[in-house]
């Protein structure tokens, strides 16, 4: 059906968020990109937020990330830019109600359904949670109510990300990497590539070394995911974020390792970058091993309130 | 089955080749949680039968940790949880090894039973005037007159071959090279959902508003992709597609009760 999967941009973030108010990591969380935004909260709530880029303020004070936060109804609560990273995302214990549509809670803005109304969320929106929380938001929600703002001493540490002038990022040698010369693609791993202001949740178009073509073979449309670094006609490269299409005609160089998307979900205009080669064997021992590591911070949350 | 393991500096890089009716195919990975299978280098009917029906026997006998599939072209992509992967009973060590010897065992022991009438779907476009403004361009382009692009462009019957692009958008196989017309030098910002249009060689439907370059020569009220309904894209591959000319006043109508009918 070519409906891109969508959703969001940093899974780490967005599960640690989900984990600290006991709800499971696929829950409904909200996206905000950068600060800027204000919310009331009509009720009482238990919400917890990560990421980048923003924070959240009550009455100037910072609230802390990676842990639930019992917010009396009344509260007015700021998104705060903060440097490092760029996307926030916001759980509520029970998970953000919004309807299934095609198997997913996730907003499909292409073709406007999905999420809250198929659209970005506007002033006066009003979102709830359904109020069926899990047995152990249950428990986190019991020992923090009350009158005022309240959350425990435990949190979850947020992905580990450089502070350094440039990042990392990890990646497999892609398919069509033998259409390019030799030259080319040492440069690929060798030299910095730059997020340019042409970059949103489709793609990130990279400014560096432009890449030089050995064939003139056209690559027949095939499917294409989150992470695929695309070769545009001119030797510039395009690389494909949650809201890419499905399937793609451009050579691929390379492929990010799954491990290193949260991270490629925080970048912004201006970030450098450099390309590391490892292995699908390795890809796939990493991917792993980071499911292993959020599945334990789960489950230190939950022995926590036995 | 036969395993080419090629060694790189970074340890093997695994592509794998499976017999698929007697025809080598190779089987590479795109992702952690998708792999691809190729089956040829062309675009042809042939091939995109071979692959839609080995896409049905997939999700016949679908393996545990099987999320979809994407059928191209000339390939066929497989997308897959490898935590649920890992932990079957798959025989092999990795995901890929697991998930390839997987396709591999599939392709050499069953058939698929799905049988599918090919399906023929006309779809009503009112050609020129507004909903066409490009038409008298690709007449031009081409020494014709616009009666006789209508007329080619609504006698060929089509084949969809894949769905890509944007949710909805099929691409057809058919289009006689007598209305070819390049991409518009300068694409327009907004194109309305069920332009039809043509671009090269190619001739489609936008089944959403977006921005475009191709020549539109007409539009049709028909929705090609509608997330509410059970089946919500129109066309999927080896169907079949013919243009029906209709008037101004026919369109208007239709027009009128597909917005009822969303509630637009």
């Amino acid at each position: 059906m070519a409906v891109p999967v969508s959703g969001v941009m940093d899974a780490y973030s967005a599960r640690i968020a989900n984990y600290a108010v006991g709800n499971s990591g696929e829950d409904a969380v909200i996206e905000f990109t950068y600060g800027g935004p204000g919310l009331e909260a009509e009720t009482d709530i238990l919400i917890a937020y990560a990421g980048g880029g923003a924070c959240i303020e009550i009455d100037k004070r910072t609230l802390p990330p990676g842990k639930p936060l019992f917010i009396p109804a009344g509260s007015i609560m700021n998104l705060i830019n903060k440097p490092g990273g760029c996307r926030t995302y916001l759980a509520v214990a029970g998970g953000w109600d919004v309807s299934d549509v095609l198997d997913s809670k996730s907003t499909c803005l292409v073709a406007g359904f999905g999420g809250f109304k198929g659209r970005a969320l506007q002033p006066q929106d009003v979102l709830s949670a359904p109020g069926n929380l899990s047995a152990l938001a249950e428990k986190i929600l019991n020992s923090l109510k009350g009158a005022v703002v309240n959350c425990p001493k435990w949190q979850i540490p947020g992905l580990v990300t450089s502070s350094s002038e440039h990042k990392v990022i990890r990646v497999i040698r892609g398919h069509e990497s033998g259409w390019f010369d030799e030259r080319s693609v040492s440069r690929f791993f060798a030299e910095p590539y730059r997020l340019s202001l042409k970059s949103n949740r489709m793609g990130y178009h990279l400014e560096g070394p432009a890449m030089s073509r050995m064939n003139k073979q056209e690559l027949l449309s095939t499917a294409v995911t989150s992470g695929t670094i695309q070769v545009t006609g001119n030797g510039g490269l395009v690389l494909l974020m949650a809201d890419c299409q499905t399937t793609g005609g451009y050579p691929r160089i390379a492929q990010v390792a799954a491990v290193d998307m949260p991270l490629c979900g925080q970048l912004q205009p201006g970030d450098e970058l450099y390309f590391n080669e490892i292995s699908w064997n390795e890809a796939e021992r990493l991917y792993i091993e980071q499911e292993k590591h959020l599945q334990q911070l789960s489950a230190t949350i939950e022995n926590k309130y036995l | 089955m036969v395993n080419q393991i090629i060694p790189t500096k970074f340890g093997s890089q695994l592509s794998i080749h499976l017999p698929l009716m007697r025809t080598a195919l190779s089987i590479y990975p795109i992702s952690e949680k998708a792999v691809t299978i190729a089956f040829g280098d062309r675009i042809s009917e042939e091939l995109m039968h071979r692959i839609n029906n080995f896409d049905k026997l997939i999700r016949e006998h679908p393996f545990e940790g099987l999320r979809t599939t994407i059928p191209a072209y000339d390939t066929l992509s497989v997308f897959f949880d490898p935590l649920q992967v890992l932990k079957s009973n798959l025989p092999g060590k990795t995901c890929l090894q697991k998930v390839s010897n997987y396709l591999g065992q599939l392709n050499e022991t069953e058939t698929t039973t799905i049988q599918s009438e090919p399906q023929l779907i006309t779809i009503p476009v009112c050609y020129g005037g507004t909903p066409g403004p490009d038409l008298a361009d690709v007449a031009a382009l081409n020494k014709l007159t616009t009666e006789e692009v209508i007329n080619i462009h609504s006698s060929v019957t089509y084949l969809v071959h894949m769905i890509g692009f944007v949710p909805g958008f099929a691409y057809l196989g058919g289009m006689p090279e007598t209305i070819a017309a390049p991409r518009k030098a300068t694409p327009r910002a907004v194109i309305p959902a069920g332009s039809v249009g043509i671009a090269g060689m190619q001739t489609g439907v936008y089944p959403l508003q977006t921005p475009g370059g191709w020549q539109l020569i007409g539009q049709t009220p028909v929705k090609l992709f509608d997330p509410t309904r059970a089946v919500p894209a129109l066309l999927k591959a080896s169907d079949r597609v013919q243009f029906k000319r209709i008037g101004m006043d026919e369109f208007c109508h239709l027009q009128k009760a597909t917005d009822a009918d969303t509630g637009n």
